[in-house]
């Protein structure tokens, strides 16, 4: 089904919280104060790497003003924070990793005040050498980062023998890729209000994708229990991985909780940059091996992740870029190696594609290489290669029925893209040329094997008669309480006045895992199927046995309960009539998993095709992305205008990462820390349109209804266009951002226009 | 600008008297006049509808109108509005644009939002019947991270044919 507002049959719904964005009147967690509330700011290092001896916080401590001053000394419990290991001091004791590391915490009256404060703050340092880079890390002698050593994780796969095997095989494609530091580039930066509340409990108002999880971990950091916290989480203005993990929190809620007084923080720009988390940049290397008709024997893969300085999430984003290493395709002999390793960078952690951008790139780059060296159709190597729908997963995990890539090999190739020439040179101008490339991917959803993936939601009648669904997850722009109020109102077939949504914070919701891994709309999903009928017979019985009638005969409805089974409904109450009794449905479960113990893999997959045609200037290098199709399997469509606009969104945030976005480190530090020199695509840098075709049938045997499709629209555009980019130049691109310098080529031109004034004389 | 204030007066940490209309209402607030009119908007006066993001006017989430025409009000000192007419993102209401975006998609966390239509309704109020190229001119210095402009170029299309046909 195409997705637009004239072809599809869905509701093009506009979104429950548009007009109050539109008109500016929404209170994002970061516009919110109180009266007299105090301002936090964060002293960081400044240094990548050196051993911290002291921190003088005395000239601070006596501005006029200033209302604490906070130092590692004065952490109630844990000092640490991060979703998989809490290894990121919130404040250094004895060891500064990266630039971003805080050493200590101000709040004061004014944001000025506290500005002031930190600048006065002196920290008593002994630089140590600046390891930017992981083979730095990796060498023998190297400054040891955590006691474990400067490896955060490895990971291995093997089945079949490959070192055999590719020497066996008719080619071999061997290249080496690199990806780049990309930002999340939220539009709102990190920040919150912390609300110390008069029953000694705290109410913490800050962007998050995991409510309960930054709950837990304040806890911890707090030394409290996690019922004297309340986290409040949406709505956000953009997170795409970014502020899942914890950012100001740690700050705001010990301010908040030393003073007693609510403390707001906003972060600049330059400091969300220098203290925030970036999607990792990985280093491929992959040696891929065919026989003659193009069947893919042998791919063995190493890759080596910058992880920075912490933990957080370095591990299972190295698990994902393993498994999609290997992607929709059928290999019969694999191997993969590989490691995230420490460095004092700035931190990489989550980010939309969760690793597998980095390794699509790579292993579509090796389809085209494959497919360059045997002389045929890039696409038909595809094919001749892609898994079958009762093949095992990546890692050789059993999975659910999947046929999605081979549906969206096909599907593509309805783009009005694919019937365009692969190569066109511009008449007018000849120093533009046209090329067209395709790639795909196989995309996992959930968090994967081995890793609490838990699940649940509620349902219940209000006080005013409305059913209200209220989940733990939180709106990051991506639609999801549009979602939400389709799913429930199609599934008691009311209206939305009969409905109310509640989400983003802890004093009213269950626990439902993070908003990450394209899960939420699977588990909202999900949890209505469980809870659904449950409900409706809680509330028949109400009806029942306020009305009368037989709750066999009874429906739901707009406004309240019907009788069914004749041809005039009769209206039987209102929601607001059983209002006031206890009617709830709870429910929790856990994300669908593959049976097979392999840590980190899949049970279900997305799948998405993308054609893409660039321009590129052969006397500037420039690229311009001047069309971008894409074809995505991922079950029925809930929210046309959500699944659309997440396409969309996750297409453009990947043509940022292909041709300008990536936040340069030198010598562990930011040489791009605000807009002006971290370039993400403007309206001018994007086409006109993007066409995207939603596949929506599920293999037989699939009842796990719609996937999200928070990733899938990022993770293949980027080989998409680079394969573009060497149909129109003959040029092979490793590295991303591409380089407009790889692109010059004035000979070609030369020899051209010599050729048209030969003619001219001639003629 | 109204008049010219010496250099003297803009020394950080002294307050002058600055009288600013902010959508029709008058204000005199007791400021530095080097003070960002974004934070004046945001923190003095509440007006949390502009945004604030880059900081260094790349991004347009604070662009504001200052007698009519969009400008970054990150990059505005509040002494050089003196005696100008600031409209935000409250003071601005146009259905033909909100119905638009909220229409076409065309936002999604919805933080560059208030920046986009004060953009647009910049242009629109100079030039009653623009091209698309022209409305997307006028965006070039919005950034929007989520809808990667899918729904924004719909929007654009959608004004211009609606303007046309007037």
């Amino acid at each position: 089904m195409l997705l637009n507002s004239h072809t599809t049959t869905h509701p093009w719904k506009v979104r429950p919280d548009g007009l109050e964005k539109v008109t500016g009147q929404l209170k994002y967690l970061t516009d919110m104060k109180t009266e007299g509330c105090l301002y936090g700011k964060i002293k960081r290092s400044g240094l990548p790497h050196a051993r911290l001896i002291e921190v003088d916080t005395s000239k601070a401590e006596a501005l006029p003003g200033v209302h604490a001053v906070l130092t590692s000394k004065d952490i109630p419990g844990l000092n640490g924070f991060g979703i998989a290991d809490p290894n990121q001091p919130v404040f250094c004791e004895d060891l500064i990793r990266f630039e971003g590391d805080a050493v200590a915490a101000i709040a004061a009256e004014s944001p000025e005040t506290a500005e002031e404060a930190a600048s006065l703050i002196r920290i008593k340092t002994e630089p140590l050498p600046v390891i930017s880079s992981p083979e730095e890390a990796l060498q023998k002698n190297a400054p040891r980062l955590h006691k474990e050593g400067n490896t955060l994780h490895t990971t291995s796969y093997k089945r079949g023998e490959t070192e055999h095997v590719l020497k066996e095989c008719s080619i071999v494609v061997e290249d080496s890729y690199d990806t780049p530091r990309q930002m999340h580039v939220f539009m709102e930066t990190e920040g919150g209000l912390f609300v110390p509340e008069k029953d000694g409990s705290l109410t913490v108002f800050a962007p998050t994708q995991h409510g309960y999880k930054d709950r837990m971990q304040l806890a911890r950091i707090l030394g409290w229990s996690e019922a004297q916290i309340r986290i409040v989480s949406s709505p956000i203005g953009g997170s795409f991985g970014g502020k899942d993990e914890l950012n100001v929190q740690p700050y705001g809620a010990l301010l908040a909780v030393m003073t007693g007084r609510a403390v707001k923080i906003h972060y600049s720009r330059e400091e969300s940059v220098r203290a925030g988390i970036k999607r990792h940049p990985m280093k491929i290397h992959m040696k891929t091996g065919a026989d003659k008709n193009g069947r893919i024997l042998a791919h063995e893969v190493s890759i080596i992740s910058d992880t920075g300085a912490y933990a957080t999430l370095g591990g299972p984003v190295l698990n994902f870029a393993t498994e999609h290493a290997i992607g929709g395709y059928d290999i019969p002999h694999v191997e993969v190696n590989g490691k995230a390793v420490y460095t004092n960078n700035g931190i990489s952690g989550e980010f939309r594609g969760f690793g597998g951008n980095q390794v699509i790139f790579a292993l579509e780059g090796q389809m085209d290489r494959i497919a360059e060296k045997l002389n045929v159709d890039p696409w038909s190597i595809r094919r001749k290669n892609l898994r079958q729908v009762h093949d095992y997963g990546p890692l050789g995990q059993r999975i659910v029925p999947n046929d999605g890539p081979r549906q969206v090999w096909k599907a593509i190739q309805q783009s009005p893209l694919w019937k365009k020439p692969s190569r066109e040179r511009d008449r007018e101008e000849p120093w533009i040329v046209k090329g067209r490339g395709a790639a795909l991917a196989m995309h996992g959803s959930g968090l994967g094997y081995g890793i609490p993936d838990p699940s649940g939601g509620r349902l219940q009648l209000s006080e005013s008669g409305k059913i209200e669904a209220a989940f733990g997850f939180e709106e990051c722009g991506q639609g999801l309480i549009s979602s939400m109020e389709i799913m429930l109102t199609e599934a008691f077939k009311c209206s939305t006045e009969d409905t109310k949504i509640t989400i983003g914070d802890t004093a009213l919701v269950p626990s439902s895992g993070s908003t990450t891994a394209s899960r939420a709309t699977n588990m909202v999903w999900k949890a209505l199927q469980n809870m659904k009928q449950p409900f409706k017979e809680k509330l028949y019985r109400a009806a029942s046995a306020l009305t009368g009638e037989s709750k066999e005969n009874m429906q739901t409805g707009r406004g309240g309960i019907w009788k069914k089974g004749q041809k005039e409904e009769t209206f039987v109450c209102s929601y607001k009539d059983l209002a006031g009794g206890e009617i709830v449905s709870e429910t929790e479960f856990h994300f669908p998993v593959t049976p097979d113990a392999v840590t980190g893999g899949h049970y279900l997959y997305g799948s998405t095709a993308v054609v893409v045609e660039v321009e590129v200037n052969r006397l500037t290098g420039s690229v311009r992305v001047t069309g971008a199709d894409h074809a995505v399997s991922a079950g029925k469509v809930i929210n046309p205008i959500g699944y659309l606009g997440q396409i969309e969104g996750g297409s453009i945030m990947a043509l940022g990462f292909t041709l300008s976005e990536d936040a340069i480190m030198k010598n562990g530090s930011y040489e791009t820390p605000n807009m002006d020199t971290y370039l993400v695509p403007t309206i001018r840098d994007v086409p006109d349109t993007q066409r995207v075709d939603a596949v929506e049938e599920l293999a037989e045997g699939d009842n796990y209804g719609p996937r999200g499709v928070g990733e899938i629209g990022s993770v293949a555009l980027a080989p998409a266009i680079i394969q573009a980019v060497h149909a129109a130049t003959g040029v092979r691109i490793s590295s991303l951002p591409l380089q407009a310098e790889e692109l010059v080529d004035e000979r070609e031109l030369l020899a051209l226009m010599s050729e048209e004034t030969r003619e001219e004389q001639t003629g | 600008m109204s008049q010219p204030i010496n250099a003297e007066e803009l020394t950080v940490g002294k307050k002058a008297a600055i009288r600013l209309t902010v959508n029709g209402k008058s204000y005199e607030l007791e400021i530095e006049p080097s003070r960002r009119l974004v934070d004046v908007l945001r923190c003095d006066l509440d007006l949390t509808g502009t945004k604030i993001s880059c900081g260094v006017g790349r991004c347009g989430a604070c662009m504001v109108l200052l007698d009519g025409k969009p400008f970054n009000s990150c990059l505005t000192m509040a002494y050089q509005c003196e005696g100008m007419r600031i409209e935000t993102i409250e003071g601005i209401e146009n259905k033909e644009i909100t119905n638009a975006f909220l229409e076409e998609g065309a936002l999604q966390c919805g933080y560059c939002t208030p920046g986009m239509v004060i953009s647009l309704q910049g242009e629109l109020e100079k030039n009653s019947h623009p091209t698309e190229e022209e409305l997307k001119e006028c965006l070039t210095g919005n950034i929007c991270r989520c809808t990667g402009y899918g729904g924004i170029q719909r929007v654009l299309k959608r004004l211009e044919e609606e303007r046309r046909k007037q």
